[in-house]
């Protein structure tokens, strides 16, 4: 009995909603059609070199920035003082100040995206950003899945404890705490080293929780950045002390897609203009009060 | 943190809070239709509808949401690249810019909505069902049609019924709204995280909570008073 005004009630909902996505598809697509200038012209040439690729392996990763007039750079925008948030919400810090010169001397814009670390490299997969730039380590796994440029920067993973801690040493480590940033280079080198076993390791969010932990006496040790150790240890004045063994050094490299060859090449060949004429000299002293880059 | 330094995040976030009240009301506004059609749906006699129905809502309330907002910024991407689709799905996929910055709103939109209609939808279903039969028998005896039966006597009470249920989905969305940030979605706690970040503390992590806290106390306040106005029998 009641079916039947269920039934009406169906119809009339379902034209209330049809009418409603429709509103959200006009919406949106207005939205396209004003992005489709752009679009339109590097959609269609990467359509047509996309059949050129595969005749003559040659990549349009270059052409098609050069022609959007962007470089868009990802990044999680929390890694200080790589790449982070400052207080007035800008994104600023040693790799930006170096994209912003490349992207200059190329003649575009720099972009920049926020992106989940976690996720970053299908996010570059996806197509959302042109990079990731943002302190990124090299390891295996990532040289399988990205493109990675030359290492421009040194750094060293390293153990930070309080420094009333009564550990001096990572063999006193064993048993105790140590926390490391989730899917940080720091938590497979900690795997991996002599320690790795006999400690326990809490992998936490980000670095600074994981130094707000140790502040607080929850982990009795943190593995992670010299960099930003150091940075911390300068800036804030931090009462911390820094193992002297048990680092593993490393080297940070700008991560592009596999097959965007023309444009790492392209980028890689302006940070080497820039370390000829000391630009990348500069950048660094800003920072970190020397010359830490390794671009040759 | 000095006074001034939190006055500053709190600034920040501030600018936050439209992007964030945004997801809440788009996803509301979206949701509660579309959960009322989902509802009529399982309540279908052709029951390969409602099987339909079913699962839908078993998967939207058996996965978790941070997963369907992933799910969902990465489908339209990897569709893309993958090779052999068809031509009408393959122009469709066309249509859609992802370096657009309304793609990743249109996204986290779209899994919200989802996962809230499923939840919307069993409250609504509950509501309907909780109506006894004799209300329907005793509306057509006096000679309502069915739509007027619906209409007057039957909807009424189950707005009335559904919400203190609903309320409790409207307060958990806002928080819920927090989830967006998995996918970079620029929001108060992805904003209160790179803060946190800056200046090497967790303040800005409780003074985000603040924003939720006091958000939720708005709708507590606007709830209350909304059944108030709908308890004129009592």
């Amino acid at each position: 009995m009641n079916n039947n005004a269920l039934n009406k009630m169906k119809k009339l909902l379902a034209g209330v909603t049809a009418a409603m996505f429709m509103l959200t598809a006009a919406a949106c697509g207005n939205n396209d059609s004003s992005n489709s200038g752009n679009n339109a012209g590097g959609s269609a040439s990467s359509s047509a070199a996309g059949g050129d690729s595969t005749a003559s392996g040659e990549d349009d990763s270059l052409q098609k920035v050069l022609d959007s007039g962007k470089f868009v750079l990802g990044l999680d925008a929390s890694f200080k003082p790589m790449g982070y948030t400052d207080e007035n919400d800008e994104i600023v810090g040693f790799d930006i100040d170096c994209a912003e010169e490349v992207c200059k001397r190329m003649g575009v814009t720099l972009e920049t995206k926020g992106i989940n670390w976690d996720t970053k490299e299908d996010t570059l997969d996806a197509g959302t950003i042109d990079c990731i730039w943002n302190g990124m380590s090299i390891d295996e796994k990532r040289e399988e899945r990205m493109n990675l440029s030359e290492p421009y920067m040194e750094n060293s993973m390293v153990f930070v404890v309080p420094a009333d801690s009564t550990a001096a040493a990572m063999a006193d480590l064993a048993d105790k705490t140590v926390a490391v940033q989730n899917g940080s280079t720091a938590q497979t080198l900690l795997e991996e080293s002599e320690i790795g076993d006999s400690c326990k390791i809490s992998p936490l969010a980000t670095n600074v929780e994981a130094l707000q932990q140790m502040d607080l006496g929850l982990v009795d040790a943190v593995y992670l950045d010299s960099v930003v150790a150091e940075y911390e240890i300068a800036e804030a004045g931090k009462d911390w002390k820094i193992f002297t063994d048990g680092s593993e050094s490393e080297k940070y490299a700008i991560g592009f897609r596999k097959g965007d060859q023309a444009l790492r090449d392209k980028v890689q060949e302006i940070l080497s203009e820039m370390k000829a004429d000391g630009t990348l000299a500069k950048i660094s002293e800003k920072w970190f009060g020397k010359d830490v880059t390794i671009v040759k | 943190m000095t006074g001034d330094e939190i006055w500053g995040v709190v600034k920040i976030l501030l600018k936050y809070l439209l992007p964030t009240l945004k997801v809440f009301g788009f996803t509301l506004l979206y949701s509660v239709p579309l959960g009322m059609i989902v509802a009529l749906l399982k309540m279908c006699r052709f029951k390969p509808i409602k099987w339909l129905t079913s699962l839908y809502i078993l998967i939207m309330r058996g996965t978790p949401l941070m997963l369907q907002v992933i799910v969902a910024y990465f489908a339209v991407p990897m569709l893309k690249r993958s090779e052999g689709m068809p031509q009408l799905v393959q122009s469709l996929l066309d249509t859609v810019d992802i370096q657009a910055d309304s793609y990743l709103f249109n996204t986290v939109l779209v899994a919200f909505v989802l996962n809230y209609a499923a939840y919307f939808a069993e409250i609504f279903r509950g509501g309907i069902e909780s109506i006894p039969k004799g209300q329907y028998e005793a509306a057509a005896a006096l000679g309502f049609s069915k739509r007027q039966t619906f209409f007057r006597i039957i909807l009424p009470q189950v707005v009335k019924r559904v919400v203190p249920a609903s309320s409790n989905e409207v307060i958990t969305l806002v928080k819920d709204t927090s989830l967006a940030n998995v996918v970079a979605y620029a929001e108060i706690t992805m904003k209160a995280k790179q803060q946190m970040q800056n200046y090497s503390s967790l303040t800005p992590l409780f003074i985000a909570g603040l924003f939720y806290f006091v958000l939720a106390t708005v709708l507590t306040v606007i709830f209350s008073f909304i059944e108030k106005k709908l308890d004129y029998y009592k």
